[in-house]
């Protein structure tokens, strides 16, 4: 599976009520080109911080979705953060992790996802569900079966794709956008 | 006073100095008065009076973080969310959260109130402390963010002044607590 495949699948099929928040790098900027919406929420700096984002919104609003979209060397970065996601159990969270064992928006340096067992991780940590999505198929059956949060897939991907992305750089005016949607 | 005590080995209530802290009430009044209902942080023996009655609070959310970074991304989420976010930490950890203070809530323009526990501002710190503790006011300085070192002051006046602050800005702002604060 490509980067461009695994987001297209994960924001066709993602209802549009639901909230996403994406990680730092080309997965924010390749959505935002081509699925800029109101319910969407970049984390072009702060790396890592996407899943955090979400656990604030997950459990300060439990009656939306909300759909985490990281990547390996993000979720390293701030692993910690399934541990807390895990601890307090939001059942409207999804976290899906874009896994091209790689900094694929640096020069695509290895990460240590090969190494880290996320799967085990997020199971370990208290994820009520977790599944591994190595084709389209498979990640939008992860994604349709959605039943209680916190979930956790990890869709695998090949490296290289797209990288001419323009940047969401509006960030004040992605916020109130954001909190009109909600409200 | 030795009730005190036995209070505080059954775990009734974290007050190391045997008393409860009328300014850690005061503070909480006070940041409850500007409508904080969410809390997030990694904690500091400075701050444990306030962290104490902010967890027994159950008026507000709070979601302890593993790490400062992590904080600053679970206050954003609960911001986005309409939530009013405190932020606790100390100014140590204030160092390793400051690229996300500085990459995700100033350009999103994300207000979040924090109290920070302002370790080696004088010379009888821990060396530890130390290189922090005469940094901290230049590191909130050179990002142009608004702090006050509680001396004094009057907590009501001082904590409404600063929301006003925050809420005209759009940025974070930080009450600044040096050790025994809260005598």
């Amino acid at each position: 599976m490509k980067r461009k495949e695994a987001i297209e699948t994960i924001m066709t099929l993602v209802n549009s009520k639901d909230i996403v928040v994406s990680t730092t790098g080309l997965i924010s900027r390749e959505i935002f080109e081509k699925f800029d919406s109101d319910r969407n929420v970049y984390v072009p700096g702060s790396m890592g911080l996407a899943s955090s984002i979400g656990l604030g919104l997950a459990v300060s609003c439990p009656n939306k979705k909300v759909v985490v979209i990281d990547g390996d060397a993000s979720l390293l970065m701030n692993l910690g953060s399934i541990v807390t996601i895990g601890k307090w159990q939001p059942q409207n969270l999804l976290h899906v992790v874009i896994d091209n064992g790689a900094y694929g928006s640096c020069n695509e340096e290895r990460s240590m996802s090969d190494s880290a067992n996320f799967d085990k991780l997020a199971l370990n940590v208290g994820y009520q569900n977790v599944r591994i999505a190595d084709s389209q198929e498979a990640l939008k059956c992860a994604i349709i079966n959605f039943r209680r949060g916190p979930e956790f897939i990890l869709a695998k991907i090949d490296l290289g794709g797209r990288r001419d992305f323009r940047r969401p750089l509006k960030l004040a005016e992605i916020k109130n956008r954001f909190m009109l949607f909600l409200h | 006073m030795k009730k005190e005590n036995k209070l505080y080995d059954n775990g009734t209530f974290n007050v190391l100095d045997g008393e409860k802290s009328k300014k850690a009430d005061r503070l909480h009044r006070a940041i409850k008065k500007e409508g904080v209902d969410f809390a997030t942080g990694v904690p500091c023996g400075v701050l444990r009076h306030i962290i104490r009655n902010i967890s027994d609070d159950q008026s507000v959310l709070h979601i302890p973080a593993n790490r400062e970074s992590e904080a600053v991304g679970i206050a954003a989420g609960a911001y986005l969310a309409g939530k009013t976010p405190l932020a606790y930490m100390q100014n140590s950890g204030l160092f390793g959260a400051s690229n996300d203070i500085a990459s995700l809530l100033i350009p999103y323009e994300i207000p979040i109130f924090f109290i920070v526990s302002y370790r080696g501002c004088e010379d009888d710190d821990a060396i530890q402390h130390l290189t922090t503790g005469g940094a901290t006011e230049r590191l909130l300085k050179s990002f142009g963010l608004s702090f006050v070192v509680l001396d004094g002051h009057d907590l009501d006046d001082l904590v409404e002044i600063m929301f006003q602050k925050m809420r005209e800005t759009m940025l974070p702002v930080f009450l600044l607590l040096k050790r025994g604060w809260q005598i």
